[in-house]
């Protein structure tokens, strides 16, 4: 698979699906593990944003089916005894994470440039 | 954490995990465990946060969304295993049937999307095939119904026709005589049956009602040539054919239907047939046709058992004996010749040779089809151009849309699509096409054939046979699915060979087009001029033959000549017919409006039944062993000459004496005259009676088109009904010609009373002017040069159409550089001329391969021209010039659009 063929693939999943974003975001600092991820995004967003169980792992489904995320081999979360998986971002992942930070920057600029915002 | 699990945690979760069994099986096995697991964790830290009901509403929540991820776990589920399986395949996995089955419904399903996406292009192209794939196959299903299909007689292909030739004696075509019948009857081994008969027309009363009507007389063995038997009662035997033998007759399925209102009890009917009573001993069954529909019932024919060698004209007809092949035996018959003395003691071999005599055996469809083979195969071929020029546009149509498609295409490519893939993406959409315009040609097809069948011409022999039917389907389908291969293979080629990735570079910015990419549309559209100019050839010399045709001099003047035909029946005393057909003609002579009258016994150009045989010239005696001179002859009234408009060059015209027929006198034609005569006929003395006295010729006449129309003039006698005891004419019919002031039909009533009260049995029938007739004759021609020059024309116009494509295509394509140009200072006139050079290249190319062609292929019409050389000069250099014109008018037009492109507008635009 090339370069072109990527960035076509690419290009083709811009605007994400929220969930996909809040989840992307959230490895972008590191990888973690399904519950934290959750966690992050709960905060991050202040509560606004709750990933439920089912939709987080679908979620995560997705992204490892695209190739977005991948899992690391299971290893012991310190703070318990439970094996988690943890899942980072693919360089793949993390291009696309800031394809769509881009989209969305260039989107504030415009409202932020028109008449309704005032000139910024 | 288990052991503290309170109960309302450990229901919700027991909840949760017995919805989950509703999530795909794949999904269950990787995420599960850790999903519940997490569950729990936010129970409890829930509970610690907000209490029971904080926990209860998280459980709640949870389940919501549980239940509304399902589906979509399924659909994701689903759209795995497809690109799972994609993949497969990618890598050369092979497939079950039952997957490439899938597949290929896929291809067309997307296919049938794609066409329905865009209903300007896929009418256009369906229209477009549809013409091509509905002429080829209306013409086809002639082809089909006339040369292919057998005749509707058991093993039809081992019957043959028996036909005798003489060409030294100017008699191509004898068929046979009862002497000859004799012959193959005593001697011949390779004939199962063997028998011979003739189509008239006789008088037929049934009840009150007298009409004229079609009968085919054949000899009882006809039943085992044919190998049919009635469905009711029998066949004849030898008895019913014997010269004093009871009348009897068979009727046809139709005949008995219509007639006779399916009567029962027909058998033992009777009816009247030229005056004489017959009984119905038999009725055919539905379906049979002998020699065609038109006979409306069969009669016994008597053929003399010891019947003269020398009365040809009669059809005979031979079933080969079982294994027996062709050549074997033409090869016994042509032995046999030498036994004519058998026959007739005269007829020495020295006689055969001088008349360079032969005898040939046809399969009888070939023999009734002869005439019209070759106009039918070049109508065909002509049609099958059509196609290939309309398959060349909508190739042309499938160029330019794969052309807007190459981003789509490369990406496809790019992403592990192979070759195949791709190339059954693009030949199911030009077959879903192929198998549409076809359907809709089908459609054209059948309208086609309804007017062919109505308005072809009427000597079409089995005319009535044709109809679509399973070998004319599976021919559409044939080139249907062939047509759809062919224009979709083209734009394949094109884009499977060549490099992907420079297809995917931004192609839209940056220069125009490489002179690869038009090449292929060039060429397409090349090849379309030519075919279209082979067509203006061809039906340029097939305009010219029928010109010709139309410009014959006939010798006589067919304007303003009613004619009809007046029939007393066999064994009619001959002095009484001659009075009575006189008597006639007198008193339509004294009807107003009418200029001459007279009375014949066939007409010119339409030679049915037309006499001829051998004369003797008191000047110049026959020498031992040498041929007599043979002649064709009429029977006419006086007057005939004035009143058909025959010249007459030296002597007298007719008068009242010589009708009487006492003394016998004649009157020639120039070819006659020249001939036998050296040119000095008048006075001199012959007979056409083997003994008798001698008749004087007493008048030249100018040479008339007496035989067929294309036909060579031959030496030519007119006598009077009566003459002497040569006993030439049996009168039992006659037509009268009636020259008329106005328009001659007017006169037509008159007439018809004239008759009935001279004698109301005796029945008028076909009344037609002279001038039908003589452009019947010439139906044929013109029929064919109606068709070719109708292909010639749609050709012209889908040719014209394709430039006309092209060019626009090429200009809109060019409309920055365009822009450039009159940005620069172009004026209108250059960026004009600029276009059309683009069309020059292409049209010269097409005129050359279009002449190239044209050459090669008009000698293959040689059969059906008439005075016109296949490579006639002023037809070559005319119908180029044609094409030309069109064409330039074609390319003038987007040339035109080209001079108003707006430079800013160019510019800007992408």
């Amino acid at each position: 698979m090339g370069d072109e063929q990527s960035m076509a693939e690419t290009a083709s999943l811009l605007p994400l699906k929220p969930a996909w974003f809040h989840i992307l975001l959230a490895l972008a600092d590191g990888a973690q593990h399904g519950y934290a991820i959750r966690s992050l995004v709960e905060e991050r967003t202040e509560g606004r944003v709750k990933l439920w169980p089912a939709t987080l792992y679908g979620s995560i489904r997705e992204l490892s089916e695209e190739d977005l995320i991948e899992a690391l081999e299971e290893a012991e979360d310190p703070d318990d005894d439970a094996r988690r998986r943890y899942y980072r971002l693919t360089p793949r992942g993390s291009e696309l994470l800031r394809a769509e930070a881009d989209r969305l920057q260039a989107l504030v600029d415009a409202a932020r440039s028109s008449r309704a915002l005032g000139r910024a | 954490m288990s052991a503290s699990t309170p109960l309302t945690a450990r229901v919700m979760l027991a909840a949760y995990r017995a919805l989950a069994r509703l999530l795909p099986g794949t999904f269950r096995e990787m995420y599960l465990a850790v999903t519940l697991d997490d569950l729990r964790t936010l129970l409890e830290v829930e509970y610690g946060r907000r209490g029971r009901w904080g926990r209860a509403l998280t459980g709640m929540r949870s389940l919501f969304d549980l239940a509304v991820r399902i589906p979509k776990e399924h659909w994701n589920e689903r759209r795995n295993r497809r690109d799972r399986d994609h993949t497969l395949e990618v890598r050369g996995m092979r497939m079950g049937g039952w997957e490439r089955m899938s597949n290929l419904m896929k291809d067309f399903r997307l296919a049938a999307r794609g066409l329905a996406r865009r209903p300007g292009f896929t009418a256009i192209a369906a229209v477009t095939l549809a013409l091509g794939v509905g002429a080829t196959v209306a013409i086809f299903t002639v082809v089909n119904s006339v040369l292919i299909q057998p005749l509707p007689y058991p093993e039809s292909e081992r019957i043959v026709n028996v036909n005798h030739h003489a060409p030294g004696l100017d008699l191509p075509d004898l068929q046979a005589s009862p002497g000859t019948m004799r012959l193959y009857r005593e001697s011949a081994t390779v004939f199962a049956a063997l028998g011979a008969f003739d189509d008239l027309e006789r008088n037929l009363r049934v009840g009150d009602q007298l009409d004229r009507v079609e009968v085919v007389e054949l000899t009882p063995s006809m039943f085992s040539v044919l190998r049919v038997q009635p469905r009711l009662g029998r066949a004849f035997t030898d008895d019913d054919a014997a010269e004093e033998a009871t009348s009897v007759a068979i009727l046809t399925d139709a005949t008995w239907r219509g007639r006779f209102g399916s009567d029962p009890a027909i058998l033992g009917r009777t009816v009247e047939l030229d005056g004489v009573t017959t009984d119905i001993i038999g009725v055919m069954p539905a379906g049979f046709a002998f020699p065609d529909p038109g006979p409306v019932m069969l009669a016994p024919l008597y053929v003399d058992p010891e019947g003269a060698f020398g009365e040809f004209g009669m059809a005979a007809l031979a079933r080969l004996g079982p294994d027996v092949t062709l050549e074997a035996a033409r090869q016994q018959v042509t032995d046999l010749q030498g036994r004519m003395t058998d026959v007739d003691p005269g007829i020495t071999a020295g006689f055969l040779e001088q008349a360079g005599w032969s005898v040939s055996l046809t399969p009888m469809r070939d023999a009734l089809v002869k005439d019209v083979r070759a106009t039918l195969w070049i109508v065909l071929a002509t049609v099958g151009f059509v196609l290939l020029i309309a398959c060349a546009n909508v190739a042309n149509l499938f160029l330019v849309r794969a052309e807007s498609r190459q981003k789509e295409i490369a990406i496809r490519a790019a992403l592990g699509a192979g070759r195949r893939r791709l190339a059954a993406s693009f030949l199911s959409e030009s077959l879903l096409l192929g198998v549409l315009g076809g359907a809709l040609g089908l459609l054209f097809a059948y309208i086609g054939v309804q007017a062919l069948v109505a308005y072809g011409p009427s000597d079409l022999p089995r005319l009535y046979d044709v109809a679509i039917d399973g070998t004319v389907l599976a021919f559409a389908a044939v080139i249907s699915v062939v047509a759809g291969l062919l224009f979709g293979s083209i734009p394949m080629m094109r884009y499977l060979g060549g490099a992907f990735a420079a297809l995917l570079r931004d192609g839209a910015r940056g220069s125009t087009e490489g002179r690869e990419r038009h090449r292929a549309r060039n060429v397409l559209v090349a090849s379309q001029l030519a075919l279209a100019l082979v067509l203006l050839v061809g039906s340029g010399l097939m305009l010219k033959s029928f010109a010709r045709l139309r410009a014959l001099d006939l010798g006589f003047e067919p304007e303003g000549v009613l004619t009809m035909t007046l029939s007393l029946g066999e064994g009619v005393d001959r002095a009484d017919a001659a009075q009575f057909y006189q008597g006639v003609v007198d008193e339509v002579r004294g009807l107003p409006g009418v200029t001459a009258a007279a009375a014949t016994n066939s007409l010119p150009v339409r030679p049915t039944g037309m006499n001829g045989g051998s004369f003797r010239l008191e000047a110049r005696p026959t020498e031992e062993g040498e041929l007599p001179p043979i002649a064709m002859f009429r029977a006419m009234s006086k007057g005939y000459l004035e009143t058909i408009g025959i010249p007459l060059l030296e002597g007298r015209p007719m008068t009242t004496s010589d009708q009487s027929g006492e003394t016998p006198v004649v009157w020639v034609n120039e070819t006659f005259a020249r001939a036998y005569l050296d040119g000095d006929a008048l006075g001199e003395r012959l007979s056409f009676a083997d003994d008798g006295d001698w008749g004087e010729i007493v008048g030249v006449v100018g040479d008339a088109r007496e035989m067929e129309l294309m036909d060579d003039i031959r030496p030519f006698a007119y006598l009077p009904m009566l003459v002497g005891e040569w006993e030439r004419f049996t009168l039992s019919q006659m037509v009268i010609v009636v020259r008329t002031a106005g328009d001659p039909l007017t006169v037509l009533p008159a007439v018809r009373r004239i008759v009935r009260e001279a004698d109301s049995t005796v029945p008028l029938s076909n009344a037609r002017t002279m001038e039908v007739i003589v452009s019947e004759a010439m139906a044929s021609t013109s029929f064919t040069m109606t068709l070719l020059g109708i292909a010639a024309m749609v050709a012209l116009l889908l040719g014209a159409i394709g430039l006309f494509g092209v060019i626009s295509y090429v200009v809109s394509q060019r409309t920055r550089e365009i822009g450039v140009r009159v940005a620069l200072g172009a004026r209108g006139e250059d960026v004009q001329r600029m276009i059309v050079r683009q069309s020059v290249g292409v049209l010269i190319g097409g005129v050359v391969l279009g002449l190239a062609g044209a050459f090669g292929l008009t000698r293959l019409m040689g059969a059906i021209l008439y005075e016109v050389s296949a490579t006639d000069p002023w037809t070559f250099a005319g119908a180029p010039v044609l094409l030309v014109l069109v064409s330039l008018l074609a390319s003038w037009l987007p040339a035109r659009r080209a001079t108003k492109v707006d430079p800013v507008e160019a510019l800007r635009a992408e």
